[in-house]
């Protein structure tokens, strides 16, 4: 079920081991929070309490954590995490528990801000407990460096993740709006229009195909209005796709008609040198709808009543 | 390549990476975005993009993976906007064919870079084989 939620290429995939040179964590670093456990262990509930008691003070713990067994689930992910943390067995495993992490704030909408807020008071609390030792203040000092870099590590697992989930989502949306956004409608008996806003990629160029041939199959359409007027860009990839539709739909025995060039369409167009061959355009809808009623030998007449 | 971008040098760029479809999205309303705010008309503005998108899907054609780079242009008695887009894929073997007009090596219309120069006010193109294609492009308001 994991799998699939970062196998993107979008961000940064790094494994354990090139992590942990990135973040130049020694085996002595690793040694040094290690040592932390036998001390921090039995503190784990006091700590993890300390932390929810701050969390209550904050306006997502009533939207995230009302649920007792939502509170009570993510104190015992908390005391997990600190644990894997306290253990400091850096293999692919705790990368996947960090990045699991990320992926839940992402998904839930809990933000960085508390993520972050939430390492540097655990950080914070280290500190503390470690002052209560008689540590040797640079065995101390050793000690609390460690834990810094394998926090800064952590946090930049649950950020990665967080971020290309973010993005993934970004994607995703824009993506279905698109596959929204194909409705080609049949505007008269004979003839179907379709407006296309925003931008065309080769997925969206063979939605619209799709759409638009299959509309043909089912209402024997003879004329295809496709409205450019609110496509973003159209380059010589768009204008190409353009020109496939058109083809297609000839060969179904319907005319297309590109409506909706505007002078700085039609300008762009001419620099890039493409060539719509017979393909009819139009300046605006209404002229490719005026059109059409003619060759349809159709007449529209104003009533005097 | 032989030059280095560093991203200090571009203190208002927009940075784009450039790998799938969507950043070709991306780069298209970036570009329109910041031309528009620079002055530039839609009819304009929506050129700049053009250009963009051209080059960006140049880069996914031939490169998989690049970036781009948008800088708005300031200077004492002009301002406009420029573009950048670096690959560091085959390069291109030979620059003067690849800018004729129907010239294409992926057997498409290839009308690309012609294109391109022909909408921008500046463009200059550097490529080295097996290492990778610069082209910056600029639009003076």
């Amino acid at each position: 079920m994991m799998s699939n939620f970062y196998t993107s290429d979008a961000g940064d995939m790094r494994n354990a081991a090139t992590l942990q040179t990135l973040y130049k964590i020694s085996e002595e670093d690793i040694q040094y929070i290690r040592g932390l456990g036998e001390f921090m262990l039995p503190q784990m509930d006091h700590m993890v309490h300390t932390w929810y008691e701050w969390l209550m003070t904050q306006p997502e713990y009533e939207q995230f954590f009302a649920d007792s067994r939502a509170l009570h689930h993510a104190q015992k992910m908390q005391h997990i995490y600190w644990e894997q943390f306290i253990e400091a067995q850096l293999d692919d495993n705790y990368v996947e528990s960090r990045r699991k992490i990320g992926e839940t704030h992402a998904r839930i909408g809990l933000s960085m801000t508390i993520f972050f807020a939430g390492m540097s008071i655990f950080h914070d609390l280290f500190s503390k407990i470690m002052a209560q030792r008689n540590l040797k203040l640079k065995e101390q000092v050793r000690t609390i460096d460690a834990v810094s870099k394998l926090l800064h590590l952590d946090t930049g697992i649950v950020c990665e993740v967080y971020t290309i989930m973010s993005n993934e989502t970004i994607t995703a949306q824009s993506r279905s709006l698109m596959e929204m956004s194909t409705p080609v409608t049949q505007i008269w008996e004979n003839i179907l229009l379709l407006p296309v806003v925003g931008i065309v990629d080769s997925k969206r160029a063979q939605d619209i195909m799709n759409a638009v041939l299959s509309a043909i199959n089912r209402t024997q359409s003879r004329i295809f209005i496709l409205d450019i007027s609110g496509v973003a860009v159209v380059d010589t990839a768009v204008a190409n796709h353009l020109i496939k539709i058109t083809k297609a739909t000839r060969l179904m025995g319907c005319e297309s008609t590109i409506s909706g060039i505007s002078p700085a369409i039609a300008q762009t167009m001419i620099e890039l040198g493409i060539d719509v061959g017979t393909i009819k355009t139009t300046a605006n809808m209404m002229d490719a709808l005026n059109d059409s009623f003619r060759s349809l030998n159709l007449q529209i007449h104003k009533v005097e009543r | 390549m032989g030059y280095s971008t560093k991203i200090m040098d571009y203190p208002k760029s927009i940075w784009i990476v450039i790998h799938r479809e969507a950043d070709i999205t991306r780069s298209i309303f970036e570009s329109q975005r910041m031309a528009q705010s620079l002055g530039f008309d839609h009819g304009r503005a929506q050129m700049i993009a053009t250009a963009v998108s051209e080059l960006a899907r140049n880069i996914i054609k031939y490169a998989q993976k690049g970036k781009i780079i948008i800088t708005p242009l300031n200077e004492r008695r002009r301002s406009g906007i420029e573009i950048i887009c670096q690959d560091t894929g085959p390069g291109i073997p030979n620059v003067d064919q690849a800018m004729e007009d129907y010239f294409s090596s992926s057997g498409t219309l290839g009308l690309g870079l012609p294109g391109v120069k022909r909408m921008m006010d500046e463009f200059e193109i550097t490529s080295i084989v097996n290492q990778g294609t610069k082209v910056i492009i600029r639009k003076w308001l």
